[in-house]
C-alpha cells in the first residue's frame, strides 16, 4: 500500500477537473441530441409513424430459393422442382382465421371440393402474422379462391417450389427426401435455418444439402389491411443451389427396379473401372413425394410399420450371409495360400462328414470327383468344405478384409452397415465361447456368421475383374452451379488392393466364366452371347433346415424362411465395364431367381450403348417412341 | 479474507444514490424484457426470469469488487486480464457458436462471453499501467506502447468472434482514458494520422456482414432489406409511441415481432414504444445522472489508481449508453453494442455490475483513505 495518497508524482486533480468539465459538456451535447432525436421522432412525426405501425404495412417476407436439380450421367433430371400453392391467410382484427377458413369451406362446397385444412388454426392469432391454411393444393381451388377473392379479405395463394421426383420410388434409396426444416435443426443454429425453410432430410438431399439448398430472397412489402400487396419497397432474389450430377444412369436405375419386379431385395451396378455406381435399387421402396409438404400421419405409420422396411436401403444396409457367392474369396484365398492347386481333386459324393456330423452338399448325390474349376462352376459345396476346413477360419477372414468384406465400402450415403466376417477371436469376445470346427465348414460356403451387403459383394468382384483394385464406390460425380461453372468434382478414389497373383485372379475369372457360360454351370440365366458375362449365383439359407430329407418334405417353409437368391457377376470378361450383384429376399434359388434380374439389368446396359451407338452414326434416336 | 480489512466506514458511507440509481435501471429493464416476451406462448423461454438470475449474479460480483480494496484489485490486474485473455483465446478455437458467431464459454447450464468482462479487465489493467507510471508531463507516443499493445491484443480476438461493437467499444474507452490522463496534442495527432492509414488493414479483418452495416448506415435506401429493415422498423416503433406512448404491453411493433433483436440491442425501441417520448426521457435523465455521478466519484477520488478507474468505468458506461441510443435512433450505424443494465444478456450484466461494485469501492474509499 506504499501508493497510497498518491497524487504526488502524477497529473493533479485540478487537470482532471477542467476536462471532466468539458467531458460533461460534451456527454450534455450528445444527450441533447438523442432527445432531439426522439422529440422529432416521436412528437413531430409520431402520428405519421404510429399510423404506419397500425396499418403495417412493411413487411419482411421470405422467398424460398429453388433447389438445385440432381441429374444422372447424362443429364437426365431425375429430381426436379414443381411449384406448391398454399392456401394462407393475413388475419386483420375484422376477419379472424376462423371466420375466413369457414368461408373457405363454404366456397369450396359449393363444387364439392374437399376442405383439407393443413394444420389446426391458432386460437390466438396476430393481425398481420400470416396463417397457413391449406397446403399442395389442387389447380381447382387455386381457381376457386382467386375468383372469389372478393369475399374473401386477407386470403391469399402463396407459391413455393416443392421437389418434383421424376423417378418416385425407383431413385427414393439414394436420393431420399426433402421436408421443413424441425424445429431440432433450428435449435442446433447450425445452417442459418429460419421456421418454414425446405432442408434435404435423408439420403443425398441431406448429404449435399449445403450445396443444392440455395441462399433464401427477402422482400419488403407494402400491406393493406386485408393482408394485399400494395407495394414492393424492395426485393434480394433468392439463388439458385446448385445441380448435381450423378453416376447413375437413370435407363439403368429403371430397367433394374423393373427386374424386381415387387419382389423385395436389392441390386447393385457398378463400373468397376473406377467404382461408379450405375444403379443401385432397393425394393420395396416409398414415393418421396408424399414427404414435400409432410407427410400425412397415417402414411407415415405405414411406412414405419411395413415388415418389409420401405424406408431402408437394402443396397447399402441389407445384411445377407452371401452364401456361394462366398466361395470366390475361399478359392482366392485356398490359390494363394497354396493349399490347392487348380489341378487339385476332390471326391464329392454328396456329404461331408466332420465330428459325427453330416454336411450335405446341395446336390444330394454329388458331383464326383471334381477339381477348382467344376466345383466353382457347379458350386460343389463338399469342394469348398474341404478346403475351407484346410484353410481354416482366421484366413479365410483376412481374405475376405482383402476384398473389403466386414468394413464399410465408404459410399457418401449415410447408414452404410459393415456385414461380418467371423474370426476365431471377433467369437471369443462376442459369445465368450471359442470357436468350433463345424463353423468353418459354414462359413466356407459363406454360411454361418457371415453377413455382406450388396454394395460389399458388387464391390468385391469389380476388385477382381478389374484386375486387383478396390475402388470407393462413388454415387456423386460433380456439383456444377446453374450457370455450368463445375463448383466441386468428386474424383474416384482408391481404397485398397486385393492383392492376388495374375494367375490367381485369371483362373478365377475362367471359373466365373464358366458358371454363365459353360455347362451344367449355375448362372446360365445370365449368359448373353457375345459379351462373356462371368459371375456367381448364391442361395443363402435364412435358418439351417433340418437334417432329414423327410422333415425337410413334410415341413411347409413358410415365405419368410425360404432362401434368398443371390447373383452376383460382371462383364464383359476382358475389360469389364460392369459389376453387377443381385439379391432377391425370401425368393429360392440365385441361378432361378436372381440370376435373370442381373441379365435384364445387363441387357439394358449393353443394348443402351449400341442404342446410343446406333444414334451417333444415324443421327437421331432409333429407340424414340418404344 | 486476507484482502479485506473490516472497516464500519465503508457501510457508514455506502453509495446508496449509485446503487439507487443502477438498481431503479435494472428493475426497468427486467419489465421491459417481461414485454418483449409476452405473448410468444407458454414454452417461450422466459427471458425476463433470466434476466433477474443474472441480475443475482451480478450482485454478488458487485459485493466481491466492492468490498476488496480497489488498490488490491488493482495490483491482480495483469492476471485477471490474463485469465481473461486466455478465455478469449479458448473461445476462439473451442467456443460456442450461436448465430454465426463464436463468442461463448459453455458450462454446460450457462454460457459466458469473457469478451463483456475483458471490457473491465482493460480498464483495470490499464489504470493499473498509468499509476505505475506516473508522470506529470503529458505522455509520449511510445511510453503508450505497452497499454495500446494491451488494448489491441483483446481487440483482435474479439473482432475475428465476430463482434465489432464490443471491440470497438474496448477501443473507444481506452482512447479516452488516455487522453483523459493526458498526451501532447502532437502525439494525437501523429496517432490519428497512423489509424487513418491502418483504416483498409482494419477493413480486411471486418466480416461481410459488418461492412454490409457501415455501408447500409451510410446509405439506408441502398439496403431496406438488411440492416435498413432493422433501424426503420426500430424508427416505426420509436415514433409511434408518441409523447405518452402505447402502454405496457401495447407495443404493436413489439408484439408483432417487427423488431429485430428487441430484447437486446434494440430493447431501447420497445421501451419507447410503449412508454413513448416521457418515458424515453425519463429514462435518458437517469442514465445522465449515473454518468455525472461517476465523474464525481472519479474527480473526489483520492489517488490516481481511483481517479483513472472510476473514469474509465463510467465512460463506459457514457458511450455505451450515446452509441446504442444513437444507433435505434438512426443517427449511428447499427454496431451491436447493448443498452448497460437494460439490455437482455447475461455476460454484459453481470460485468457491469461488478464494474458498479468497483465504482462505489472508489466512491467509498475516499472517506476512509487519507490524500
Amino acid at each position: 500500500m506504499d501508493r497510497q495518497g498518491s497524487f504526488r508524482d502524477g497529473p493533479q486533480p485540478a487537470e482532471f477537473r477542467r476536462k471532466l468539465k468539458l467531458i460533461l459538456a460534451m456527454a450534455c451535447l450528445a444527450v441533447f441530441v438523442l432527445t432531439a432525436r426522439m422529440w422529432y421522432l416521436q412528437v413531430i412525426k409520431g402520428d405519421e409513424l404510429r399510423h404506419r405501425s397500425e396499418n403495417n404495412a412493411v413487411r419482411l417476407r421470405a422467398i424460398q430459393p429453388l433447389r438445385g436439380l440432381i441429374m444422372d450421367r447424362r443429364g437426365e433430371v431425375v429430381v426436379d422442382n414443381r411449384a406448391s400453392f398454399d392456401v394462407l391467410i393475413m388475419p386483420a382484427r375484422d376477419f379472424p382465421p376462423h371466420m375466413l377458413a369457414r368461408k373457405v369451406q363454404e366456397i369450396y362446397e359449393t363444387r364439392s371440393v374437399e376442405f383439407s385444412p393443413d394444420q389446426p388454426l391458432p386460437a390466438v392469432f396476430k393481425t398481420h402474422l400470416p396463417v397457413r391454411l391449406e397446403k399442395n393444393i389442387s389447380l381447382e381451388k387455386v381457381a376457386l379462391i382467386e375468383t372469389n377473392s372478393v369475399d374473401l379479405p386477407g386470403v391469399y395463394i402463396g407459391v413455393t417450389p416443392v421437389r418434383l421426383y421424376v423417378g418416385g420410388e425407383i431413385i427414393a434409396p439414394i436420393v431420399g427426401y426433402t421436408g421443413e426444416v424441425s424445429k431440432a435443426e433450428l435449435d442446433c443454429g447450425k445452417g442459418d435455418f429460419l421456421p418454414g425453410d425446405i432442408t434435404g432430410k435423408t439420403g443425398l438431399e441431406k448429404i449435399l444439402d449445403p450445396y443444392i439448398r440455395g441462399r433464401r430472397g427477402n422482400e419488403l412489402i407494402e400491406v393493406n389491411a386485408f393482408g394485399r400487396v400494395i407495394k414492393n419497397l424492395g426485393r434480394i432474389d433468392p439463388v439458385s443451389g446448385a445441380d448435381v450430377v450423378l453416376t447413375i444412369d437413370a435407363k439403368l436405375q429403371r430397367a433394374a427396379w423393373e427386374a424386381f419386379a415387387g419382389r423385395a431385395g436389392a441390386a447393385v451396378a457398378m463400373d468397376p473401372r473406377d467404382g461408379s455406381i450405375l444403379a443401385m435399387v432397393s425394393s420395396p421402396s416409398f414415393d418421396p413425394n408424399l414427404f414435400n409438404s409432410g407427410i400425412a400421419h397415417d402414411e407415415w405409420v405405414k411406412l414405419q410399420n411395413n415388415p418389409l422396411k420401405p424406408l431402408s436401403n437394402r443396397a447399402i444396409s441389407g445384411q445377407y450371409p452371401p452364401g456361394s457367392t462366398y466361395k470366390m474369396i475361399v478359392a482366392a484365398a485356398a490359390l494363394e495360400e497354396g493349399i490347392i492347386t487348380p489341378e487339385t481333386k476332390v471326391v464329392c459324393n454328396g456329404t461331408f462328414e466332420l465330428g459325427g456330423r453330416a454336411y450335405r452338399c446341395w446336390k444330394k448325390h454329388g458331383h464326383g470327383p471334381v477339381n477348382l474349376h467344376r466345383a466353382l462352376v457347379e458350386s460343389c459345396d463338399v469342394y469348398f468344405y474341404t478346403v475351407g476346413r484346410m484353410l481354416g477360419a482366421d484366413k479365410i477372414a483376412q481374405y475376405a478384409a482383402r476384398f473389403g468384406l466386414g468394413d464399410l465400402t465408404g459410399i457418401e450415403l449415410h447408414h452404410e452397415r459393415r456385414g461380418l466376417v467371423p474370426t476365431r477371436d471377433w467369437k471369443l469376445a462376442r459369445m465368450k465361447e471359442p470357436w468350433q470346427q463345424g463353423e468353418t465348414i459354414s462359413i466356407s460356403i459363406g454360411q454361418g456368421f457371415n453377413l455382406t451387403t450388396p454394395l460389399q459383394l458388387v464391390q468385391a468382384y469389380s476388385a477382381l475383374a478389374n484386375g486387383g483394385t478396390r475402388w470407393r464406390p462413388r454415387l456423386i460425380q460433380r456439383v456444377i452451379s446453374p450457370d455450368g461453372t463445375v463448383l466441386k468434382e468428386f474424383l474416384p478414389e482408391k481404397t485398397g488392393e486385393i492383392l492376388l497373383s495374375q494367375k490367381t485372379m485369371a483362373h478365377l475369372s475362367q471359373a466365373l466364366w464358366g458358371v454363365v457360360n459353360e455347362p451344367g454351370g449355375t448362372g446360365a440365366a445370365a449368359r448373353r452371347p457375345g459379351e462373356d458375362v462371368c459371375g456367381k449365383t448364391g442361395t443363402s439359407q435364412v435358418i439351417g433346415l433340418p437334417q432329414s430329407e423327410k422333415a425337410r418334405r413334410s415341413m411347409k417353409i413358410a415365405d419368410f424362411h425360404k432362401d434368398h437368391a443371390l447373383f452376383v457377376c460382371y462383364a464383359p470378361m476382358k475389360n469389364p465395364e460392369i459389376a453387377v450383384a443381385v439379391i432377391a429376399e425370401n425368393a429360392g434359388g440365385g441361378g432361378a431367381v436372381a440370376a435373370p434380374v442381373a441379365r435384364k439389368i445387363l441387357d439394358a446396359y449393353f443394348d443402351g450403348i449400341k442404342q446410343r451407338q446406333a444414334i451417333k452414326l444415324t443421327g437421331k434416336d432409333v429407340s424414340a417412341g418404344t | 479474507m486476507f484482502f479485506f480489512r473490516y472497516d464500519r466506514r465503508i457501510f457508514q458511507n455506502f453509495d446508496w444514490t449509485l446503487f439507487a440509481l443502477v438498481m431503479g435501471i435494472c428493475a426497468i429493464g427486467v419489465v421491459n424484457i417481461y414485454s418483449t416476451g409476452f405473448g410468444l406462448g407458454e414454452n417461450s423461454p422466459q427471458l425476463y426470469l433470466k434476466q433477474i438470475q443474472w441480475i443475482i449474479l451480478g450482485l454478488f460480483l458487485m459485493a466481491i469488487s466492492f468490498l476488496i480494496d480497489y488498490r488490491v484489485i488493482a495490483q491482480a490486474a495483469y492476471v485477471i486480464y490474463g485469465i481473461l485473455l486466455a478465455s478469449l483465446v479458448y473461445v476462439a478455437f473451442f467456443g460456442h457458436m450461436a448465430n454465426g458467431a463464436q463468442r461463448w464459454i459453455s458450462f454446460g447450464f450457462v454460457l459466458l462471453q469473457p469478451s463483456e468482462f475483458m471490457k473491465i479487465a482493460v480498464i483495470i489493467v490499464l489504470a493499473r499501467y498509468f499509476d505505475d507510471h506516473k508522470s506529470r508531463e503529458p505522455y509520449l507516443l511510445r511510453e503508450l506502447f505497452l497499454p495500446l499493445a494491451l488494448v489491441l491484443i483483446p481487440f483482435v480476438f474479439i473482432i475475428r468472434q465476430p463482434d465489432l461493437g464490443t471491440a470497438l467499444m474496448i477501443l473507444i474507452v481506452a482512447v479516452s482514458l488516455v487522453l483523459f490522463i493526458g498526451v501532447y496534442w502532437k502525439s494525437i495527432i501523429i496517432a490519428a494520422a497512423s489509424a487513418v492509414v491502418m483504416m483498409p488493414l482494419a477493413w480486411l479483418f471486418l466480416k461481410d456482414y459488418q461492412k454490409h452495416r457501415l455501408f447500409s448506415f451510410l446509405s439506408p435506401e441502398s439496403d431496406p432489406l438488411g440492416s435498413g429493415y432493422h433501424i426503420i422498423q426500430s424508427m416505426i416503433a420509436i415514433g409511434s409511441g408518441g409523447v405518452l406512448g402505447k402502454g405496457f404491453l401495447r407495443g404493436s411493433q413489439t408484439q408483432l415481432k417487427f423488431l429485430p433483436e428487441q430484447q437486446t440491442d434494440f430493447v431501447f425501441s420497445v421501451f419507447a414504444e410503449e412508454w413513448g417520448f416521457v418515458g424515453g426521457v425519463v429514462l435518458m435523465v437517469m442514465f445522465m445522472s449515473l454518468m455525472v455521478w461517476g465523474f464525481r466519484i472519479a474527480l473526489h477520488s483520492r489517488d490516481l489508481l481511483g481517479t483513472i478507474l472510476a473514469f474509465g468505468i463510467t465512460a463506459l458506461i457514457g458511450w455505451e449508453v450515446i452509441i446504442n441510443l444513437g444507433m435505434v435512433l438512426g443517427l449511428l450505424p447499427v454496431v451491436g453494442i447493448p443498452l448497460p443494465f437494460f439490455s437482455y444478456g447475461g455476460s454484459a450484466m453481470a460485468s457491469m455490475l461488478a464494474a458498479v461494485g468497483l465504482l462505489m469501492n472508489i466512491s467509498v474509499r475516499r472517506f476512509i483513505l487519507q490524500r
